[in-house]
């Protein structure tokens, strides 16, 4: 599904990702990891397509496509979804409007038919009970005045609405005590299928914990040093980064 | 004094003295002191502080503005969003067109006893109406300077008066609409009396490249209770100059929101008096510019006695190499205690020729009083875009999107539920047509 090949990025005229290849097939959830600085975020905002992010060599192909070729939001409609370490307040934007909005502008990018209010509404509720997120929350702007744990469940209630064939989580767990990560790693697990394939980019071990990949790859300076299965993550728990670190260097 | 302007405007009253309302009584008079003091003070320049950002001297030169001429054959709406925005809304029409009313175009039939609906000319003599006309505010002196010009010149307006304790049945719109090029001196003189209640809307359109100079007189009577909705849309040619003085009596409430799309030029002054205790006002507005657009939100509010209240939110958007001003003092007496007076502006720039010039102030002379000011300018949040983006909606929708949201919270005001939809539409619409984008 995801295919990526001796990728180079650049920021602002430096290299940040120096030669990445990374496969991920539907299905499959594979897990990033690394420390500080080497290049995980970036990563993530290459795959959404944010400005400023700029290839410099290698591909990235998705669903078959060349993704480079797509702006921010067609890569949305194509069905990449990304889910940001610190959601962005929207004031005056009710979180019911804006999934409306989103939900609609991807279907009608696919050519399929916008959902009406009463069909939306339906289904809003329908994703968002198990993520415990209750009407008074989409009535509210948009991660304003949300806590950490309301703002990700936010993100996973988008996610759930979406229904993107590639997820990517940036640092999910950031900000959120063991009760909060545990709601969110359960709708996270809700929504693995064979059809939807899932990049999880985190620092420690613990969110691993709770969402089990299939894979895990350490990123250091810009490259994958070394890619194994979940027991890797465990391994970097006890060793920690300081090895890559060398290597990077 | 070497203004040109200043000069053809005191040719037009001399032509035009005779033929102007209330010739042979006390208006007469006035309109002659005001003239002279008009054409004494010359039109307001840059260097006079409350005029710093607006050079309405220069506006006015640039198209000599000869009085409009009364409109001739059929009139018609221009086919704007603007134009019907309050068409839906079951509701009084009363039409004005280059200045004059039109009994043939309006609609306002069947009015509640006590409430009493004339043509300015029709009120002159009576004493309530003189009361309003000569009625000034002496804390905003160079502001007001410049309703001299109205009063020599008013040809035409809104009379209402409204009797103790009655309400208006249902909202009076109030459309003027320039046909013609030309300018038109409007005064618009509103008695609200104890306990009585009302709802005017104010829609200001039309495709004539003219000098619409309004001046509205509102008096409030003990718990009397207004709503106020004004929307100008006019062309881009048009200067604009719109003054709202008000004078609250004890707890009376007074609430003004005025959305301003159209004109080159404009400026829209409100000057709220607290003469009761218990008082409470509200001036909001909203205002949306592109291209070489100017609008001037200019507001006064004197506490001048203890226990009342007031909030003022502008918020405007602005594209293109169009200009923003607010300016706005709230005043606090000295005795004035328990004030409550608050004072918001924000602005957003969509473009980075458009500029905003924001000088909220603070006058307090009292010392138990709740005051608070602020200002804000910024632009759209590059990191809510790609957020709204990353979700699948294009950039055009996301931008418009936020626009929309920013304008909202001030549009929130508008003191009437089905205006206020009607207003957060036409806000809408003016960035969805692509007109925010010049």
């Amino acid at each position: 599904m995801l295919e990526i090949k001796n990728l180079h990025v650049s920021v602002h005229g430096k290299e940040i990702l120096k030669g990445i290849d990374l496969n991920i097939r539907a299905g499959e959830v594979h897990a990033i990891m690394g420390p500080n600085g080497s290049g995980k975020s970036t990563l993530s905002y290459v795959l959404s397509g944010r400005e400023g992010y700029e290839v410099t060599e290698g591909s990235i192909r998705f669903k078959g496509r060349d993704l480079t070729e797509l702006n921010v939001d067609e890569r949305a409609a194509t069905g990449i979804f990304l889910a940001f370490q610190y959601p962005i307040e929207i004031p005056g934007v009710t979180t019911m409007t804006f999934l409306k909005t989103a939900l609609n502008a991807q279907r009608k990018a696919r050519g399929e038919e916008e959902l009406d209010a009463v069909r939306f509404l339906k289904l809003v509720r329908e994703k968002a009970k198990p993520l415990n997120v209750p009407d008074e929350m989409l009535k509210r702007a948009l991660n304003v005045g949300f806590s950490g744990g309301e703002k990700k469940r936010a993100e996973i209630l988008q996610m759930a609405l979406l229904e993107p064939a590639l997820a990517v989580l940036d640092e999910t767990d950031s900000g959120l005590d063991i009760d909060a990560l545990k709601t969110v790693a359960e709708g996270v697990n809700a929504l693995r299928s064979p059809e939807r394939a899932m990049l999880v980019i985190t620092h420690y071990q613990r969110l691993l914990d709770y969402i089990v990949p299939d894979a895990v790859h350490v990123l250091s300076g810009g490259r994958i040093v070394r890619s194994g299965g979940k027991e890797l993550a465990h391994e970097l728990e006890k060793s920690g980064y300081a090895a890559y670190d060398a290597d990077a260097a | 004094m070497n203004d040109k302007t200043a000069q053809s405007f005191a040719e037009a009253y001399d032509r035009e003295r005779p033929a102007l309302p209330g010739a042979d009584g006390w208006l007469a008079r006035r309109r002659d002191a005001a003239l002279k003091s008009f054409v004494e003070a010359g039109l307001p320049h840059r260097r006079i502080e409350e005029w710093k950002y607006t050079d309405l001297r220069q506006a006015l030169e640039k198209a000599a503005f000869a009085p409009a001429r009364a409109h001739e054959g059929a009139v018609v709406l221009p086919d704007t969003a603007a134009a019907s925005a309050f068409a839906a809304i079951d509701r009084h029409v009363v039409v004005f067109v280059n200045g004059r009313y039109r009994a043939d175009l309006s609609k306002a039939v069947r009015l509640p006893k006590g409430v009493e609906l004339h043509s300015l000319a029709d009120v002159l003599h009576e004493q309530w109406a003189k009361d309003l006309v000569e009625r000034r505010f002496d804390d905003a002196r160079q502001s007001e300077d410049i309703v001299d010009l109205n009063t020599a010149l008013m040809r035409d307006g809104l009379a209402l008066r409204i009797r103790k304790g009655v309400r208006l049945d249902k909202p009076l719109h109030l459309l003027f609409l320039a046909a013609d090029d030309g300018a038109s001196h409007t005064r618009n003189l509103i008695l609200l009396e104890e306990c009585a209640e009302a709802t005017i809307f104010e829609s200001h359109i039309g495709a004539g490249v003219a000098f619409a100079d309004i001046v509205t007189d509102i008096a409030l009577g003990d718990d009397a209770r207004l709503a106020h909705v004004k929307l100008q849309d006019e062309a881009a040619g048009t200067v604009h100059l719109a003054t709202l003085r008000s004078r609250l009596a004890a707890k009376s409430h007074l609430s003004s929101f005025t959305l301003t799309l159209g004109c080159g030029v404009s400026r829209t002054q409100s000057f709220v008096l607290f003469a009761g205790e218990g008082a409470e006002a509200h001036v909001n507005g909203a205002y949306a510019l592109k291209a070489t657009q100017h609008a001037d939100q200019f507001c006064v509010i004197d506490h001048a006695v203890p226990g009342c209240t007031s909030h003022t939110l502008f918020k405007g958007v602005l594209d293109g190499a169009s200009e923003g001003v607010f300016q706005g003092k709230v005043i606090v007496r000295p005795h004035a205690q328990k004030t409550d007076g608050r004072q918001m502006t924000h602005a957003l720039l969509l473009s980075r020729d458009a500029a905003m010039n924001a000088k909220p102030e603070l006058e307090i002379y009292a010392d138990d009083v709740q005051c608070a000011h602020g200002s804000t300018v910024g632009e759209l949040s590059r990191d809510a875009i790609f957020f709204l983006r990353s979700r699948g909606i294009p950039e055009a929708e996301a931008r418009q999107l936020l626009v929309s949201a920013f304008l909202d919270e001030a549009l929130d005001f508008v003191p009437h539920d089905a205006a206020r939809e009607a207003l957060k539409l036409l806000a809408a619409g003016w960035f969805a047509d692509g007109e925010g984008r010049a």
